[in-house]
């Protein structure tokens, strides 16, 4: 491209369209993160529901693997951010939004961890007795899975709409039908549920985008 | 009725350029470079002339050692860009 050609309209509109086409077309995500999220909340889920549902125990809880998971993804958005060579308006849009969910999941296992205990301590004070004296007084949260359910659905079909990537739109969607199913079933077949959603929002959706990255750059080498 | 088209924007390279970083938040010069196949020599120029008519903003810091340019359009820069559009769209009669 020469520098002081002079355009006709019609070729200075041809450029705006072909350059701003150009733009959108190097957007593109490598599913790596969805990947690995996907992978390891469907790895918990399954896990979860099988030592229940069958009676074993693997020592320690497999929800850790997710905390762990943590130390990867700042690896893997440190190396994909360096590597970067544009940034587009949706992404800076969908980092804000994936920021607000992690943020709100730390909040829900917050919310899980505390309030059965404050809950119960209101209860033993309104009934003039101590805490210990309180019988059949459920200390969890009942179906908090659900509560997760439909946090996986926020970002997933948050991500999809602006993206308007239909595997991620899909994904959210299902994790709403998740949610209104895990309200009428037991926290053991919560587990599964909350499986079937790492693999429906983010492992599926993932593998897609990795699939669509290693075709676009295998083009990009012919 | 018909207005002159913006002459900062009304050449080849300088429209690309802007019609990109109008697509995206910012863009190092590599990427600019790429997709519009120009030489760096002529590409830093044009980049220049963009930034004194205020239409883009330059940033230049150091990656992994390496110089590294980045390129904002500013508000000014999407308001011409905008008005230039519509000139356009007036002068095609569309």
């Amino acid at each position: 491209m020469e520098d002081g050609n002079k355009l006709s309209g019609e070729e200075s509109l041809q450029l705006i369209t072909e350059m701003l086409q150009k733009a959108k077309a190097s957007v593109h995500e490598r599913g790596t993160s969805a990947i690995m999220w996907g992978t390891v909340t469907a790895i918990a889920g399954i896990i979860s529901f099988a030592q229940v549902y069958y009676k074993f125990s693997i020592g320690f809880d497999i929800w850790l693997l997710v905390l762990l998971a943590i130390i990867p993804q700042v690896y893997i958005s440190i190396k994909e951010g360096k590597e970067k060579k544009f940034r587009s308006h949706e992404e800076r849009a969908i980092d804000a939004i994936w920021i607000v969910y992690g943020i709100s999941i730390a909040a829900i296992i917050f919310y899980i961890n505390v309030v059965p205990d404050v809950t119960a301590h209101f209860r033993a004070a309104e009934k003039n007795i101590t805490i210990t004296e309180l019988k059949d007084f459920p200390k969890y949260i009942f179906s908090a899975s659900s509560l997760f359910l439909i946090l996986y659905a926020i970002p997933t079909l948050a991500t999809g709409i602006i993206t308007k990537f239909k595997p991620m739109l899909l994904g959210g969607i299902v994790s709403y039908i998740l949610f209104a199913i895990s309200c009428y079933t037991n926290s053991t077949w919560d587990m599964l549920l909350l499986a079937i959603a790492g693999i429906l929002n983010w492992l599926i959706p993932g593998l897609i985008l990795r699939k669509l990255y290693l075709k676009g750059r295998a083009s990009k080498n012919v | 009725m018909f207005k002159d088209l913006d002459p900062i924007l009304h050449s080849q390279l300088r429209l690309a350029i802007m019609s990109l970083l109008i697509g995206v938040k910012e863009a190092e010069f590599t990427f600019l470079k790429e997709k519009t196949n120009a030489s760096a020599g002529n590409l830093s120029v044009q980049i220049q002339k963009l930034k004194e008519a205020g239409y883009i903003e330059i940033t230049k810091q150091f990656k992994d050692n390496y110089p590294q340019t980045i390129c904002k359009i500013t508000k000014q820069g999407i308001k011409a860009f905008e008005e230039y559009v519509l000139n356009l769209k007036s002068y095609l009669g569309k």
